[in-house]
């Protein structure tokens, strides 16, 4: 691990553990000590404080013994709720205020076993989820506490277990939340995430990708093309991060490799969703060197393959326009004006992100994660299980 | 058992005399029309010798090759219709493969396109808004020059020239809400212009096709459309904008394309200098209704191109509406979006319609450059910069 990888590691335990003695987590079990000491802001003992403190305590309990119970849909709103509740926007101590009390219920719970860390995490995910799904903007703190909270879970679960499965865990929860930043126009904390998924899993291929992607949309063709040949060292086969690849090979000027990479592809026939994009940029690569019936011939061979393709008619109207074929062009341009609207070419738009699909993994094996901990979590809060189910 | 097992022979065997020998037409093309001397080209695939190649056209053959090249001229005649050009090769085994195309006769309306130079013209008063037009003028008063010759004006109409518009709409996510709501409004307004013979096409676009109605002169159909259409998906111009410009080249009248977006492309797989390309073999009028025209952010980076590639995309589709005689009416508030509707059609109602056959006609591929003074002093002239000659 590099060094700047630790320093992340240790900034985000230190921020979780903030209220934990400094002599106490690095060489003791942090969750061993008896209970934490909330403060105010100025540093001493509040009555109302504390009281507020007890009341959040006590709520996050409940809403824990809620999610384990199998309470899925309720839980995290509820959490939300608390948490919205708690912090106010104009307050950031109120944050401060709010992350001592769930850590404090984390503390005590715990000191029974690491493994409640992995739902308490999945729960904080879920609810940051339902908040970025509702919009940003109506409670900014509470959103970025929600994300905080989930990845530090994360970390922490990672660092205190040591085990190589933590390391997928925590690695899967940063990705997926990396992959809701992104979707959310997110894009550098985004890549921040995806980067610290990586130094805990470097096997994480929808990190990889969703890491390749985010160097893509900000110009850096050759930091995307060294993730992307990364990624295809692991998956040899992998249909998206050969198309990236060629796509980033095209920018580098690098257009006999994009070529090549390209006809294969389209050869293969087995390149799932990008497969019109292959025929697309393939022919633009032969139509940028002024080769028509090159071009011409792979779209031919794309309307061939997808023969409802708007884009694919378009694209070979304009290339028969360039070899003077004016009449077969207007036959094809009045073929799309019956073709059924919006009829699934969207592959350029999904290009430009990640497909929600690529986290897919990585949320299965978190909420898979979650759910076989449930009972450890129960057990922890004193509560019953949902028969070992429930949870996300 | 044995009957089956010949057949199979049998059809082994036929399959590898039709493989033997394959010509294919490669010139002319299918759905090109063709008349005069025409040069027909064979391509040819073969396992063994070709002993002779037969040309026919319609039907009569016209000629005999025995080696290659498999090429020749063929007088077909100068009458506008269909033809049906057809090989037959003869391998030395006695095997044959034939080849067949069909061609197309040239419709009036493309013999127009591609004779006829017709001009949208606008005049204004030097120094004066865009809309103080000077309306009075006629045909002497008008001198076109086409790369440096002057030109006969062979038609001349003012406001009585039909309209065939495209009305382009970019109806992406950035459109939702008020925005859509505001665009109907618009383009209702400009469909509420059109007059009997008049004729548009509706086509609302995102980084997908998301509607488009052929050409109509019913304005029902029209506004039943524009009410139908969501806003969804991110942003293709070019694909679309060359999509209208096609749509366009077998219109006649004055035609013209009314985009309304903010013109920032993400999604297009064709380039804007396609498209300019295209506008130059077009006489198509682009209107651009630029919304957030005065956005200061212009730049982005996107997985398909980095900024500086979208920055020259952007610069040239503004040099693509220029250049066509159109013109970009920036949009700060989505209110002024009727007026800008209403004012294009204004704008060409009020333009002189002129048409000339180039005493130069080559299809050379060259750009021909177009002058237009009138003899009035205190005017100026707008009208497309020329033309490619294709």
């Amino acid at each position: 691990m590099t060094d700047r990888g630790i320093s992340r590691r240790k900034a985000a335990v230190a921020l979780l553990l903030a209220s934990v003695s400094a002599a106490g987590w690095a060489q003791q079990d942090p969750w061993s000590s008896a209970g934490v000491q909330v403060l105010d802001s100025s540093g001493g003992s509040n009555e109302s404080k504390k009281e507020q403190v007890d009341r959040i305590q006590t709520r996050y309990r409940e809403i824990l013994s809620a999610w384990v119970a199998g309470e899925v849909d309720r839980a995290p709103d509820d959490l939300i709720e608390l948490e919205k509740g708690v912090v106010a926007d104009g307050d950031p101590k109120s944050r401060k205020r709010l992350l001592q009390s769930e850590q404090a219920v984390i503390h005590e719970l715990g000191a029974t076993s690491l493994e409640v860390l992995v739902p308490i995490a999945m729960l904080h995910h879920e609810a940051y989820s339902r908040l970025l799904s509702r919009g940003v903007r109506q409670a900014p703190l509470a959103v970025t506490h929600a994300r905080q909270m989930a990845r530090d879970l994360a970390i922490l679960y990672n660092q205190q277990s040591g085990s190589e499965g933590s390391a997928v865990v925590a690695s899967r929860v940063l990705t997926s939340l990396g992959g809701m930043l992104m979707e959310h126009a997110q894009q550098l904390p985004a890549a921040e995430l995806f980067y610290q998924a990586l130094e805990l899993d470097g096997r994480n291929v929808p990190a990889r990708l969703a890491l390749a992607t985010v160097y893509e949309k900000s110009a850096q063709p050759e930091s995307a093309i060294k993730s992307l040949r990364e990624l295809l060292k692991l998956d040899p086969d992998h249909a998206e991060a050969r198309f990236r690849l060629a796509m980033n090979l095209k920018r580098m000027g690098e257009t006999v490799e994009a070529r090549r990479i390209l006809n294969e592809m389209a050869a293969a026939k087995d390149a799932g969703w990008v497969g019109p994009l292959v025929y697309q940029e393939l022919s633009r690569l032969y139509a940028e060197g002024e080769d028509w019936a090159d071009a011409e011939k792979v779209l031919r061979n794309g309307l061939g393959r997808y023969p409802d393709h708007v884009r694919l008619h378009l694209e070979l109207a304009s290339v028969l326009d360039r070899r003077g074929s004016f009449g077969e062009a207007k036959t094809l341009l009045q073929k799309v004006v019956e073709l059924p609207a919006g009829s699934g070419d969207s592959e350029r738009l999904l290009y430009n992100s990640v497909r929600p699909e690529t986290f897919l993994e990585a949320r299965s094996i978190l909420e898979d994660n979650s759910r076989s901990r449930l009972s450890v979590l129960a057990q922890a809060l004193g509560t019953p299980a949902a028969g070992g189910e429930g949870g996300r | 058992m044995k009957f089956l097992t010949m057949g199979l022979l049998v059809a082994l065997s036929t399959g590898a005399a039709q493989a033997a020998v394959q010509p294919r037409i490669q010139s002319p093309a299918p759905d090109q029309a063709v008349f005069g001397e025409v040069d027909v080209s064979v391509l040819m695939s073969a396992d063994e010798p070709v002993t002779r190649v037969e040309i026919f056209v319609n039907g009569v053959r016209r000629a005999v090759l025995t080696k290659p090249p498999y090429r020749t001229k063929i007088d077909v005649g100068d009458d506008n219709s269909a033809r049906e050009f057809k090989v037959v090769a003869y391998g030395a085994s006695g095997s044959t493969g034939t080849h067949t195309v069909a061609t197309d006769a040239i419709r009036i309306d493309e013999q127009m396109e591609v004779r006829l130079q017709q001009l949208f013209i606008t005049v204004t008063r030097s120094g004066a808004a865009d809309s103080a037009r000077v309306l009075d003028l006629e045909q002497d008063d008008f001198r076109v020059v086409d790369n440096g010759k002057p030109q006969e004006i062979v038609t001349f109409g003012k406001g009585e020239v039909p309209i065939t518009a495209v009305l382009l709409l970019d109806t992406s996510e950035s459109m939702q809400g008020e925005r859509l709501e505001a665009a109907r409004r618009g383009a209702s307004v400009f469909l509420g212009g059109m007059r009997p013979d008049d004729e548009a096409s509706l086509l609302m676009f995102s980084d997908r096709l998301l509607r488009v109605t052929p050409f109509t002169q019913d304005r029902g159909e029209l506004e039943l459309a524009l009410a139908e259409t969501e806003a969804v998906g991110g942003t293709s111009v070019n694909d679309f904008l060359y999509m209208s410009l096609k749509m366009l080249d077998s219109r006649i009248g004055r035609r013209a394309i009314i985009l309304l977006s903010d013109g920032f492309d993400v999604h297009s797989v064709l380039p804007i200098e396609e498209v300019l390309w295209k506008a130059r073999t077009s006489q198509s009028l682009i209107y651009w209704i630029q919304l957030d025209s005065d956005a200061k952010e212009k730049s982005f980076n996107s997985a398909w191109r980095d900024h500086l590639g979208n920055d020259r995309e952007y610069q040239t589709l503004k040099k693509t509406v220029e250049e066509s005689g159109g013109r970009i009416l920036g949009i700060q508030r989505i209110g002024e979006l009727e007026h800008a509707f209403a004012s294009i059609m204004k704008e060409m109602r009020e333009q002189y319609v002129i048409g000339y056959y180039p005493t130069e006609f080559k299809k050379d591929g060259r750009w021909h450059k177009i002058n237009v003074d009138v003899k009035r002093g205190g005017v100026k002239v707008r009208v497309r910069e020329g033309y490619v000659d294709y």
